[in-house]
Parts: structure tokens; C-alpha cells; sequence
């Protein structure tokens, strides 16, 4: 006991001495003094080997209403590397950059295509502050110009990027793809990355909107989708091929369809997917090995078009089923396009490779050295099933009972 | 004399086994099983199981006698000697390591300004103060935090479940159980850095012959515990980076912990895994700490506050030696394959052997 007495009365000089004369943590940062940074461009520079990296940082937005609205501080400079181009941003910023809240990296279409973007990568995924989590995305045209746009929303880019992004879900259009995602698809060798594609959209490109005065685009979309080797791009895929590419994933939530295009049926129909699931197996069909998918989903129809008379209970049904088989000639042709798309690029976008790995590791010894060449026409069959849940509020549409004046 | 009851060794014995393995294992088993690594951590660590059952049949033949005692006694004073200078070697030198870890997980992942010889002195005094209020102390100390790395590590890997890739773990067995070896050699020594603990515990332990059936069944259940905790940690990482990623990763667990993320609001919680990682830190290298103070006492008879300063001191050393990240994981992967693995398991079963057929032939 007398023992440790003296040892408990050093132990309480020592703590007091700390208190005393440690301030606190070494490299401690107090939040106002951090710059978050909300997203990052990368442009090809003037000078070979050089990035034009944009750092988009938020501010919060002065005279606003509450302490979450900000305001964005982008700046570009020219660096054959990430941390150069922090070290350049810190000469002019007073805040130090904080990395943990970035949402984004936007690699441009000349960037991608150049390849050699995962050496910019490799800092987001090696430095402590980053998190897997953030967001992916190729633009089309120049990253720089995308991040220093006004948007109509007054939303920050980089902000809008991940807002769109992550309400992706409910139109199942195009691929999430955050970085941890890419890097573990870049590990598995055989299946090529994709990434979504952002651009902007001025007053009468995609829609028409008011413009604020300028000729700048106010807004931004998401829409298809961008294969790469490695980390070069090799072709974009249009909307068709990628929402083809959704389907076999097994990526769709809630897709809003519709059977306009399709010629065959003179009563056309919109809707929701309200669930969907794609298995897939690997079979001997005539010898030979092929990837057989299977899709079934559930759609909710939303929308008849072209519907000229009213219908009893067993048409209505029987209209319905039509439905059915109209939806899935759409999905099939959406999964086909994407399909084709894989075998005319050489490219396993869709992780073919990996599916026949899965499914059947022996066969897949034989042929994984060959891979990119059995691409072209390794067989891949397809089963779609659509079941109508319901058709909304009513049955038949609204037409005069007669059925005049409807032409 | 110190005594620590089933429950405690059960404890005791489970967090110094777990220590820090919940860090390297998913790279080391993926490495070398690839996708199947997973499934060579339990059959790895089970290896403990028999070593640790010669372990308490010793202790039922020689009561109140560590295992440096044990092998004076059957190999005679010099060659137990020769034994208890090796040990403590080894103890010694791998407990400093495992400080040094502290300082480099710490700078690495979240205070990278901080001096590195902090978080050294930080971790070696919660350390030293453990060591200095005895083996039931730290049994208690156990107690307490080893629910709490349960717990932390149960939420991380379950928070994960949202970012697992989709089918990452098949195809299942595609290279053959030969991966699975050499996963499971892999985890050995981890199992062999418990026995080495056991070996110094052993006369802190009860003898009687119900308090003997306890403790065999918890080295079962300390084994078997830690065992499926980093299997599931192996296993989630698989799932969440795929094979590839999860060799790459140097700390694996923290990428995840930094990729867990509550109703998009709560999100950053990688600190408070790195906080109970420290505590997970501190006992195994407490362990370590007590088994030099242990082998001292057995082989020197040196014991007393001097000489756990003097054992502080080249613990330190030892940590501020290895200042180099990739130079000290190197390290501690050498002195676990090289030193930890072939000393502990040749020693245990020789000694083991020797005692039942000394036993048998009627010596002693």
C-alpha cells in the first residue's frame, strides 16, 4: 500500500504537469478552420502529364437562413499530382482542405480517355481523410465547367451531382458507382468498370427551361454510361445499353418504363417497376456452354395511351397480360442492346466473366485467358417475365362511350 | 499469490488471443487462400486448442508452476534457462512491436501530425500501470473492455452489410482446400501468441479439479470465440472489397468503419473503432509486458518497479526503432513466422511430451 502511494502522487504531478502544459492534440484542426471539400474535376493539363484539377470547397452561404446553406469556393489549378494541386489551393486559401467530405470525383471525357486517371485516384484512396463511400462520375465535355456552373437549383454542383446520384434509385437509369465499387471491379481483372456519365444541359438540349440571361447551362443530368479497360474510356453507352446494363445487374429498383416506342401494339403503356430480380446460371445448351438470364419483375401500369374504347373486366385482363408481354419485348430489347454493345467492344461490362467464374469455376479455367476474344460470341440467353401488379386507380381510360371524336 | 478465476482466464485468455488480429488477419488469409481465406481462420486458431489443453495438463501435474519453472524442472536448470532467456527475447521484442503499432495505425489513420513516439509513451503507460497493479487487475481490466471490442466489432461488420458487393464469396473451394493451409498457417502464430501468454499465466492459475475443467473449457471457448469473430471480420471484408481489395488494404477493418454510414446522417465512426482498437492494443501489449516480467523473475529473479522501467524503456525502443510503417508490419509478420510459431510449438509439445513420458516411465 505504502508502496504505491508515492508512484499514485507522481502519476497526479504528471497529469497536472500535461493539463498544464499540453495544449492538446498535435495537428489539431477546429471545424471553422477546415475548408470541406465537396468535390474534385480532373481535366487534362496544357503540359503532358499534367491534370487541370478543379477542388470544389463549401462555404456556408452568408445571410442564409440556416447554418447548412453553403455556398461553393472552386478553384482549378494545373498539377501532375493531387497533393501538388492541395499544396498550390492552400497558398490561396486560408482553411485547410478537409477531405472527408468529398462527395465526388468528375473525370472528364478527355481524361478518361487519355487513361492514367488512377494514379490521381490512388490519393483518395490512400490518404486517411477520404472515404470509399464518395461518388464516381465521367462528364462529358469539360469537368472544370461543370463544377463552375450556376445552377437554377442554387445548389452547389458537387452537391447536385450527389444528390442525383443517390436519387438514382427511383428511375434505375444509370449505374452508382462509388470508389470503392470501381477499385474492386478493377480487382477482378476480367469484368470492365463503368462509370455513369454527367453533362450539362442548356435551355432546348434535352428540355426547355428559362434561362438566366446567360449562355450558360443551368442544369445537369445523368445519363448513360462510359466503359472503360483499365482505367481508359472506350466507348459511352447510350441510354438504351445502359439501362440494358441495370436489368442484368440486377441493379433496377424502380424503373419508369413505357412501351411507346414498340411497334407491334397499338395501346401503349407507362409504368413503374416496383421490384425486379435477375438470376442468372450458367447451362449446356447443344454442347455448349452459355449464360442464361432470367428477369422478373413487377410493374405497376401508370399511363394507357391509345386506348379508344372502354373495356369490360375479362378485356381489361386480357389488356393487361398484353401489357405484360409489351413490357418485357422493351426490357428484352433494352438487355439485348447492351448485350450487343458487350460483344462489339470486346468488353465484360456486364461481368459475364465473373458470372460464368461463379457459376462454374472449372469451365471458367479453361477459358479465362481468352476471355476478351470468346467475349464476341460467348452464347447468352435471356428470360424475362413481367407480372402487372396493378394498373393504378382506374380500368379503362377515359373515352367517349361511343367512341367518336376519339381519332 | 495472485490468483484469476476460470471466468477471468476465459476473458483474459480470449482478448490476448483476439489482441490486434482483427486488423492484419483478412489480408494475411486472402493473400494466401484467396476468396476461401475465410474459412482457414477457425481450423488456424484451433491449433490452440491442443497446446493450450497441454498447457493446463501441466499445470495439473506441476501446480503454481509457469511453464519457465516446468522446463527447469524436466530439462534441467541451464537448458530451462537457455528456454526462459529465448522466451523473454522473444516476449520482449514482440511486445515492443506491438507498441510500435500504436503510433503507426494512429498516424496513419487519423492524427497523421501527431509524433508518432506519442501514441507510444500514451499506450506504454496505460501499459505500465496495468502491469504495476497485478494480474488480477488486468484480468478485470479484460473484463470490462473485451465485451466492449465484441461490441464494436459485431456493429462494424453488421453496419457493413449495406456496401457487400454482390457475390464476392463464390465460387466457393474453386483452388481446392490447399489455399485453406496455407491460410490456416498463416493464422498460427496468432494462436501461438496465446500459448506463449498461457505459459507465463499458468501459475496465476487454480488447480483444483473442477477449476481444471473450467479452464480447459475456456481455452474451447476463447479459441472458438475469437475464432468466429475474425472469421466474420474476414468475411465481411471479402464481401464489401472483394479478394483483391482486401489484400491491398493495409488496415482493412478502418476502411470499412469509414465506409459505414447510418440513414446518410451518421458517419465518420472510425475513431471510436480505432479507440477500442487501442484498448484491444493495450492488453495485448500488457501481456506481453507481464510475460517479461514473468520470464525475468523465473530465470534472473528480477522483479520490482526497476525492472518494469528498465523493461519500459526497450519496449520503447523497440517501438521507436520501427518508425517505418511497412518496415515494422514486416517485422512483427517475421518474428511471428520465424521466431513465435517454430519456438512455441516445438517447446510445448516437447515439454509436454517429455513430462508424460517422464510421468510414464515413472521419474517423477
Amino acid at each position: 500500500m505504502n508502496s504505491i502511494r508515492p508512484f499514485k502522487k507522481g502519476l497526479v504531478l504528471i497529469l497536472m504537469a500535461s493539463l498544464m502544459f499540453l495544449t492538446g492534440c498535435w495537428g489539431k484542426r477546429e471545424v471553422e478552420q477546415l475548408a470541406p471539400l465537396l468535390g474534385i474535376g480532373l481535366d487534362l493539363g496544357e503540359k503532358p502529364g499534367t491534370f487541370l484539377i478543379t477542388q470544389q470547397f463549401a462555404r456556408p452561404k452568408k445571410g442564409g437562413e440556416t447554418g447548412a446553406e453553403i455556398e461553393d469556393r472552386t478553384f482549378s489549378v494545373e498539377a501532375s499530382s493531387a497533393r501538388e494541386s492541395i499544396e498550390k489551393i492552400a497558398k490561396v486559401t486560408y482553411r485547410t482542405p478537409f477531405m472527408g467530405s468529398l462527395k465526388v470525383i468528375v473525370i472528364s471525357e478527355d481524361v478518361a480517355k487519355a487513361g492514367g486517371f488512377n494514379d490521381i485516384l490512388d490519393f483518395a484512396q490512400r490518404y486517411s481523410e477520404f472515404r470509399r463511400s464518395m461518388y464516381l462520375i465521367l462528364a462529358k465535355g469539360k469537368a472544370q465547367d461543370i463544377l463552375n456552373l450556376e445552377l437554377r437549383s442554387g445548389l452547389v454542383p458537387s452537391m447536385a451531382i450527389k444528390n442525383i446520384i443517390e436519387g438514382g434509385e427511383e428511375i434505375s437509369s444509370f449505374p452508382t458507382v462509388r470508389l470503392g465499387h470501381y477499385l474492386t471491379i478493377l480487382g477482378t481483372k476480367s469484368t470492365a468498370p463503368i462509370l455513369p456519365v454527367l453533362e450539362s444541359v442548356k435551355p432546348g438540349e434535352v428540355m426547355e427551361y428559362k434561362a438566366d440571361g446567360n449562355d450558360e447551362a443551368g442544369e445537369i443530368q445523368i445519363q448513360g454510361a462510359g466503359v472503360l479497360r483499365g482505367d481508359r474510356l472506350m466507348d459511352f453507352l447510350t441510354d438504351e445499353e445502359t439501362k440494358g446494363y441495370m436489368w442484368l445487374e440486377n441493379d433496377v429498383a424502380n424503373r419508369l418504363i413505357n412501351t411507346v416506342d414498340l411497334e407491334e401494339s397499338s395501346v401503349k403503356f407507362g409504368g413503374q417497376v416496383l421490384k425486379s430480380n435477375t438470376k442468372y446460371k450458367v447451362k449446356a445448351n447443344n454442347g455448349k456452354i452459355e449464360l442464361h438470364y432470367q428477369i422478373k419483375t413487377s410493374i405497376a401500369i401508370d399511363e394507357v395511351l391509345g386506348l379508344k374504347k372502354q373495356l369490360s373486366g375479362a378485356e381489361w385482363v386480357e389488356l393487361a397480360k398484353g401489357a405484360e408481354k409489351s413490357f418485357a419485348k422493351v426490357i428484352e430489347s433494352e438487355c439485348k442492346s447492351s448485350i450487343k454493345k458487350q460483344r462489339e467492344l470486346s468488353l465484360d461490362f456486364l461481368g459475364i466473366g465473373r458470372h460464368i467464374e461463379q457459376k462454374n469455376s472449372a469451365y471458367w479455367k479453361t477459358i479465362k485467358d481468352q476471355w476478351e476474344e470468346k467475349i464476341k460470341d460467348f452464347p447468352v440467353s435471356l428470360e424475362v417475365q413481367v407480372t402487372v401488379h396493378h394498373s393504378g386507380m382506374s380500368s379503362s381510360s377515359a373515352v367517349n362511350s361511343s367512341g367518336e371524336g376519339q381519332d | 499469490m495472485e490468483r484469476i478465476s476460470p471466468h477471468q482466464f476465459m476473458t483474459l485468455g480470449a482478448a490476448v488471443l483476439m489482441g490486434t488480429t482483427f486488423f492484419p488477419v483478412a489480408s494475411m488469409v486472402t493473400g494466401v487462400g484467396g476468396r476461401d481465406g475465410w474459412m482457414s481462420v477457425l481450423p488456424g486458431l484451433a491449433i490452440g486448442i491442443p497446446y493450450g489443453l497441454m498447457i493446463i495438463s501441466l499445470l495439473e501435474q506441476y501446480p503454481q508452476k509457469n511453464l519457465l519453472q516446468i522446463s527447469e524442472t524436466l530439462f534441467g536448470k541451464w537448458i530451462g534457462k537457455g528456454i526462459g532467456v529465448l522466451y523473454i527475447s522473444i516476449t520482449g521484442y514482440f511486445g515492443g512491436l506491438l507498441l510500435g503499432q500504436a503510433g503507426d495505425i494512429y498516424e496513419t489513420s487519423i492524427m497523421p501530425l501527431t509524433p508518432i513516439g506519442m501514441f507510444n509513451l500514451g499506450g506504454l503507460l496505460l501499459v505500465f500501470y496495468l502491469v504495476r497493479a497485478g494480474i488480477e487487475v488486468f484480468a478485470r481490466f479484460s473484463e470490462v473492455i473485451f465485451p466492449i471490442i465484441i461490441i464494436a466489432l459485431v456493429l462494424n461488420i453488421g453496419l457493413s452489410i449495406p456496401r457487400m458487393e454482390q457475390g464476392e464469396l463464390i465460387p466457393i473451394l474453386s483452388e481446392g482446400i490447399k489455399p485453406l493451409f496455407r491460410g490456416g498457417i498463416k493464422v498460427l502464430p496468432f494462436a501461438m501468441e496465446y500459448i506463449l501468454f498461457l505459459a507465463g499465466l499458468l501459475s496465476f492459475l487454480p488447480s483444483g479439479k473442477k477449476e481444471l475443467g473450467q479452464l480447459k473449457t475456456g481455452v474451447w471457448r476463447a479459441v472458438f470465440l475469437v475464432g468466429i469473430l475474425d472469421t466474420l471480420v474476414v468475411l465481411i471484408q471479402i464481401l464489401v472489397f472483394g479478394p483483391a481489395e482486401t489484400i491491398r488494404l493495409v488496415y482493412g477493418l478502418l476502411a470499412l468503419g469509414k465506409m459505414v454510414e447510418v440513414s446518410r446522417t451518421v458517419a465518420g465512426v472510425e475513431s471510436l473503432f480505432l479507440g477500442v482498437w487501442l484498448g484491444a492494443l493495450v492488453i495485448k501489449v500488457s501481456a506481453f509486458f507481464f510475460t517479461v516480467t514473468w520470464g525475468l523473475e523465473t530465470v534472473f529473479k528480477l522483479k520490482g518497479s526497476k525492472w518494469n522501467l528498465a523493461v519500459s524503456v526497450i519496449f520503447i525502443l523497440i517501438a521507436l526503432k520501427f518508425t517505418r510503417g511497412p518496415s515494422l508490419l514486416l517485422e512483427i509478420g517475421l518474428v511471428d513466422d520465424y521466431l513465435i510459431l517454430p519456438f512455441t510449438s516445438v517447446w510445448i509439445v516437447t515439454l509436454w511430451g517429455v513430462s508424460r513420458w517422464k510421468k510414464g516411465a515413472g521419474v517423477l
